[in-house]
């Protein structure tokens, strides 16, 4: 007996954030099978990339992720600087952490309200965004873009820290860590989103290493594997942070690592700020007028921790100034690969929840 | 004496035939008029409170400190153009949300809202049945909303369609028996002990609500208030509509008016389901000099109980389908069976 209907879940559609689609197959409520569509935000990014200078392609990065758009940036630019041996002058490496991070909560940010959002409650998200509103305005102090920053660039910084800036992300430092617990309470306080959240989306470890999950997703199912931690780049082996874990490998579990994380991020960010040195911003080989000129010979493979997950870019120069070949590995593709077996067998609420925790963005599937 | 009386006794120069009818018509009227303001007020209430929830301002444009947005977006549901889903039944897709307004707004007619100084008691209908009446008008939403999901033959409708109907089914019967632990309960005095008439008919409960109901059996109002909830369906027992999974359920192939009439229906639920939770529960419309200010005792009860219902609804997520059938069935129902003795036995303790 099988009496099956086929939902659509996206690409229009409110569980979806961003654009792809679920084909879902379901008996009644359970979900027998999912098959996801993705490309429908590709835009050729990587090749564009080959087109251009080194110096132009920070642009294209951004709008990958496009709600964590400073460590897309800070993962071109760390692969282009190895390329290119330029070192990165201290006060720019230290301005790129406390970006980095910001940019890390901004992003959680929204992934957590979303979450909110499917679960049904509409509040904590108007909370969230609310916060994001406070980085956002932080990083248009300090590049003039909201959303797409274009803020570092090769061999450190477009623009120094003044003091307005460092006044306002200790404002928003000090505002956020009550305001965190606060909307974290908003749904921990909430049986029915316990009810929702454990046991449901159950992702086994071994499942979620032959996937290529990284990020939260992986810590969750229980394997403390950071980037920061395990590789650090710029001065992460410098600052005291921990990698949390969850051991239920739930959504639960992926959402309680998620809000620890953000507590971590606050924690690196006061260190960055009390040990941000005086000095240069920008390395003077990388000086403007000639950015164009810059190239680069060999392979790179470099990686940082993005938001959601391991953020790896791949550069080939041919000694030009363009790139010969440029590929981002990005980690919401691979999370979002492992969606139909966490899926299976479950109930279509808890496929949105699932979709909802992977926090995946259509920008950094598609490229 | 009534309001009803009151306008006949203006008309009598017409003759009793004519002046009856015209009292029937204007006291409906303005009955009706009254509810849809205070509705209306309701809403606007609604949008800046969920706003104050939610760090916004709320609807602030539209006219002093937003008052006429409810107006503006009606205008513009009407305005829209109304999309007919292609492989519709269109008798039934046209009909559904006519059904479920209409249903929703006669369900008013029922309510005793009490008395008003001169003008006495200010009930449209003197059926000395209408607590029947108003469940069986309540029954007739469900039948709205399976036409309205079925008829269009989309799967979110359909799986939505599924979900109200469980929904529907599922908190009917302990709803319905914590009614009928009123029933009971009120077929005596608790004052005297003797047998009192009027225990079908919402005005008589209320008259025989001297100390509220819901104090004497608290387990039946619970009930009754969290069945009321699945019955208006806001969240967290939305699962008719569950907005993030199925897009809008029932109503998702609805634009236009024919949208905004579920939407009239969904917040007109809210509003019933507090009158009668106050009717039932909470005294209605008694109180000190109730003979003269009885009608605002009722009203401020009902918008205390809206509120929190709003409250209720920003704040709680939506709970899964499985968990909410178990809700009814395997708690709720038990419960309410165990407040149905109860009220026979107080009953009988009372005699």
């Amino acid at each position: 007996m099988s009496h099956w209907i086929e939902l659509n879940i996206g690409p229009v559609h409110p569980a979806t954030h961003g654009i792809y689609r679920f084909r879902v197959k379901l008996n009644e409520e359970t979900v027998e099978d999912v098959d996801i569509t993705i490309g429908y935000l590709h835009r050729n990014a990587e090749k564009i990339c080959e087109l251009n200078y080194f110096v132009n392609n920070t642009i294209y990065f951004d709008r990958m992720d496009y709600i964590d758009a400073m460590n897309m940036e800070l993962g071109y630019l760390r692969a282009v600087e190895t390329l290119m041996d330029m070192e990165v002058p201290e006060r720019a490496q230290w301005i790129r952490m406390i970006m980095a991070e910001l940019s890390r909560i901004a992003a959680r940010m929204v992934g957590i309200g979303a979450l909110g959002l499917d679960v049904g409650m509409l509040t904590p998200f108007f909370h969230t965004f609310h916060e994001r509103e406070k980085i956002q305005n932080i990083f248009v102090e300090a590049s003039g873009g909201r959303q797409e920053v274009n803020y570092m660039s090769i061999g450190g910084v477009y623009q120094d820290f003044n003091d307005t800036i460092i006044n306002e992300i200790k404002e928003f430092i000090a505002g956020f860590k009550g305001k965190l617990e606060e909307i974290v309470k908003m749904f921990t306080d909430s049986e029915i989103f316990w009810q929702r959240n454990v046991g449901t989306g159950v992702l086994e470890p071994d499942i979620a290493l032959d996937y290529g999950v990284t990020g939260p997703m992986l810590r969750a199912s229980g394997i403390p594997y950071d980037v920061r931690k395990d590789s650090p780049y710029l001065y992460y082996d410098k600052v005291n942070f921990d990698v949390p874990i969850a051991k239920s490998k739930d959504n639960m579990g992926r959402f309680l690592v998620k809000v620890e994380e953000l507590r971590q991020s606050v924690r690196i960010i006061e260190q960055c700020l009390a040990k941000l040195p005086e000095g240069p911003y920008f390395n003077p080989k990388a000086k403007k007028s000639a950015m164009l000129l810059l190239k680069g010979q060999g392979d790179v493979f470099t990686r940082v921790e993005s938001e959601s997950g391991e953020f790896g870019v791949f550069i080939r120069g041919d000694g030009n100034v363009k790139p010969y070949r440029v590929h981002a590995r990005s980690p919401s593709f691979k999370n979002l690969a492992v969606v139909p077996i966490m899926a299976k067998g479950s109930l279509i609420a808890d496929l949105i929840i699932t979709i909802a925790s992977v926090d995946a963005v259509a920008g950094e599937v598609d490229r | 004496m009534s309001l009803l009386f009151r306008i006949h006794q203006w008309f009598s120069f017409l003759g009793n035939f004519a002046s009856y009818g015209l009292a029937y018509l204007i006291q409906s009227i303005v009955v009706l008029i009254f509810v849809a303001l205070s509705f209306v007020a309701l809403i606007y209430i609604f949008r800046k409170y969920m706003a104050r929830i939610q760090r916004r301002i709320g609807p602030n444009r539209v006219g002093k400190f937003g008052l006429l947005q409810l107006i503006a977006d009606a205008l513009k549901l009407i305005g829209k153009e109304s999309i007919l889903p292609e492989n519709r039944d269109d008798m039934a897709y046209k009909i559904a949300p006519v059904i479920v307004m209409i249903a929703t707004i006669l369900a008013f007619v029922l309510i005793p809202f009490g008395d008003l100084a001169y003008f006495g008691s200010l009930a449209v209908t003197h059926s000395k049945v209408t607590l029947v009446l108003m469940f069986g008008i309540l029954s007739i939403i469900p039948i709205g909303e399976v036409l309205g999901g079925i008829s269009t033959k989309s799967n979110y409708a359909l799986l939505g369609t599924m979900r109200a109907v469980a929904k529907d089914i599922s908190f009917e019967i302990p709803m319905m028996i914590s009614v009928l632990a009123i029933v009971i309960v009120s077929s005596r005095s608790y004052v005297t002990g003797d047998a009192i008439t009027g225990g079908l008919s919402l005005s008589g409960i209320v008259s025989n609500e001297i100390i509220p109901y819901g104090i004497i059996e608290p387990l039946g109002l619970l009930i009754f208030f969290i069945s009321m909830i699945a019955r208006a369906s806001y969240s967290p027992f939305d699962l008719g509509e569950s907005d993030s999974e199925l897009i809008s359920g029932y109503t998702t192939e609805y634009s236009g008016m024919r949208f905004g009439f579920f939407y009239i229906g969904l917040f007109g639920m809210v509003y019933l389901s507090s009158f009668l939770i106050s009717l039932l529960y909470l005294g209605g419309s008694n109180g000190p000099y109730d003979s003269y200010v009885g009608f605002i005792y009722l009203f401020i009860k009902t918008d205390i109980l809206v509120l929190i219902s709003f409250l209720i609804w920003v704040a709680i997520p939506r709970i899964r389908i499985d968990k909410f059938v178990d809700l009814g069935w395997k708690y709720l129902l038990p419960l309410s069976m165990v407040n149905l003795v109860y009220a026979g036995l107080f009953v009988l303790y009372i005699r």
